[in-house]
């Protein structure tokens, strides 16, 4: 019982990091039409900023504030100063299809490579800022600690301010509108390019975000973020890659299913664990669950 | 002279050029050489894939793993010829690749990339799971020491090179023949108006399976020949970083034209060396010497598709045109 207790408690934590992810890759996606690879180097590069930040202050959570305002900004850099040119210059023929996502990750890689060249390949440790002993449950301890709790929280005040944020602010609606279509929302007077560029930076806060809540059980290095930008890519793609709600209930399953599967069945299979289910929905529903009417095009 | 024939007689001068230079070159070079055929062949299945029949794979690494991971099992476990075993490795990966295809050729775009790049993910840490597979420590990929009527003096890495580039030749030879003729017509009318392709009758998803199908086996054969220079195959062997490579030296040598082919296979294995001597001079620091060539690579990936996304070429022959 208590395998099955601390089972369902992991997948929420770790399904409310995916969900960060898989939220930021949406905001991108719905915004620029470009699956952004460079997400992960974004969120290993705050998450440096934010080590660097613990080194000098020894606080956590000024550290948590400087990477989730980092992280906005250098969204934001990435968006007006290399996404928006490479648009502006290959628009026609089958590379601009291509063009977009190989740039991503170029950027992604630039971005390790200097981070190994500044700070070194070796692994570093964030302390987290709360308890990491797992919960007692009638004396038993479980692998459910303060700091997962913590996770769970944060993610969750995060969700209801973007949820807020989308449905109750005009930047917000003209977030969804210029997302639904740019021409009609550029005729009604919102400047669709600024818009985006905002977008990008909400997806760059929510990754730094992810980085500073996902490191104090792992290690930090370049690579660190790689299979956070798969597993977040897989729940998007389950949620339908459109849909904001999506991106965090796909979250959720995957997060459910690679906890179960190892509790249940063994740690090594997480990753094909992970494809599988990518697999199959994209076989039994290929639009994602929550997939917008639209026909899934480049 | 038809065109067929005229490339048949190039590859197999070229074949002949390169087999009588390996006389004349030191250990080295080529090992080298083995590398850049096998680069070359790699390169030329992403050209297939994504320069031809418009589709983005960001886990040709995981390709090459099936295809090595098949030809050790050959060569390992059913003691076959490791030639035999190259042939194996081909044929697994294609019929992987059909599979997949199945599965993928349907997907657009980002839904391809980032499956692919799950695969890449995936496919390595699976091989952990089973122990005929060796687990971390992996399989041999023997090929052997050369046969016995070649005589004493020929070393082994001459024999990796007879293998490599007479295999990325004969099968590089095959794609070309292929791209050249209706296949070739096919993925650009695809490439360029997948609608239009339609109306007029082809099988867009069909075609896609069969590209992804003959790209998976190009690749699976260059996992083999890459675990040869590497001494055995293991789930550290391919890394994601492979696959990337890969796309960047496909990008460099542009996507639409599978006669630059070489060049790719050739800036692969230099950009390395030039980073190591380059960060040699700079410091000795170990984070300098491990990423300066993945910054190089990057670099040269986001210039490649913003400046020449059409290859090399491009620019020459704007020059002509003004």
């Amino acid at each position: 019982m208590n395998q099955f207790i601390t089972a369902v408690l992991t997948s929420l934590s770790s399904g409310a990091i995916y969900a960060l992810m898989s939220i930021s890759l949406v905001l991108v996606w719905r915004s620029t039409r470009v699956i952004n690879f460079t997400q992960a180097g974004q969120a290993v590069l705050t998450t440096y900023i934010g080590y660097g930040v613990i080194q000098k202050t020894g606080s956590y959570w000024i550290a948590l504030a400087a990477a989730v305002i980092g992280g906005a900004l250098i969204g934001a850099v990435i968006d007006r100063f290399f996404m928006r040119p490479i648009f502006k210059r290959i628009t026609s023929g089958p590379i601009a299809l291509i063009a977009p996502v190989v740039a991503t990750l170029g950027l992604l890689g630039i971005i390790q490579a200097s981070i190994g060249i500044i700070w070194g390949i070796s692994y570093q440790s964030i302390e987290a800022p709360v308890s990491t002993d797992g919960f007692d449950i009638n004396g038993q301890v479980i692998a459910f600690n303060r700091f997962n709790l913590f996770v769970l929280a944060t993610v969750t005040v995060t969700m209801l301010l973007l949820t807020i944020l989308f449905q109750r602010t005009n930047i917000g609606l003209a977030l969804r509108a210029s997302a639904y279509s740019p021409e009609i929302a550029k005729l009604s007077g919102i400047k669709v390019d600024a818009v985006r560029t905002f977008g990008w930076a909400i997806a760059g806060a929510a990754s730094g975000l992810a980085g500073m809540l996902y490191i104090p059980g792992y290690y930090l290095y370049p690579n660190a973020m790689d299979l956070l930008l798969v597993f977040g890519f897989i729940a998007a793609v389950i949620g339908g890659l459109d849909s904001l709600i999506g991106a965090v209930v796909g979250a959720m399953i995957l997060g459910f299913g690679l906890s179960f599967s190892r509790t249940y069945i063994s740690t090594e299979i997480l990753f094909p664990t992970a494809f599988i289910l990518l697999i199959v929905v994209l076989l039994i529903k290929p639009d994602g669950i929550f997939s917008a009417k639209k026909k899934r095009g480049a | 002279m038809t065109s067929s024939k005229r490339r048949l007689i190039t590859f197999v001068i070229i074949g002949w050029v390169l087999l009588l230079i390996s006389d004349h070159v030191g250990p080295l070079r080529l090992y080298q050489g083995s590398y850049v055929a096998t680069y070359t062949l790699a390169v030329a299945s992403i050209i297939l894939l994504t320069g031809y029949s418009g589709q983005l794979s960001l886990g040709h690494g995981a390709l090459m793993a099936v295809g090595a991971y098949a030809g050790a099992l050959a060569i390992d476990k059913a003691t076959l010829n490791p030639i035999l075993g190259l042939i194996v490795a081909t044929f697994v990966a294609g019929l992987f690749g059909l599979i997949l295809g199945f599965a993928v050729a349907r997907l657009s775009g980002p839904y391809l990339a980032g499956t692919t790049l799950a695969l890449a993910v995936a496919l390595p840490t699976l091989a952990n799971e089973f122990e005929i597979l060796g687990g971390q420590q992996g399989l041999p990929f023997d090929v052997g020491s050369s046969p016995e009527r070649f005589g004493e003096e020929f070393s082994q890495y001459k024999w990796y090179f007879w293998i490599c580039a007479l295999a990325a030749l004969i099968m590089i030879w095959w794609i070309a023949n292929l791209v050249s003729g209706k296949y070739g017509r096919t993925y650009r009318a695809l490439r360029d108006n997948p609608i239009a392709a339609e109306l007029s009758g082809i099988n867009v998803g069909r075609q896609k399976v069969i590209a992804f199908a003959i790209s998976s086996g190009a690749a699976g054969l260059s996992g083999g020949l890459l675990v040869i220079l590497l001494g055995g195959v293991s789930p550290s062997a391919f890394p994601l970083g492979v696959s990337f490579f890969l796309l960047t030296g496909a990008i460099i040598t542009g996507l639409y034209n599978l006669k630059g082919v070489i060049l790719g296979g050739l800036i692969l294995v230099a950009l390395p060396e030039i980073a190591d001597s380059l960060a040699s001079r700079i410091g000795e620091s170990e984070g300098l010497t491990n990423s300066l060539p993945d910054l190089l690579v990057s670099a040269l990936l986001i210039l490649a598709v913003v400046f020449t996304p059409n290859g090399p070429g491009q620019i020459l022959k704007r020059h002509h045109s003004k």
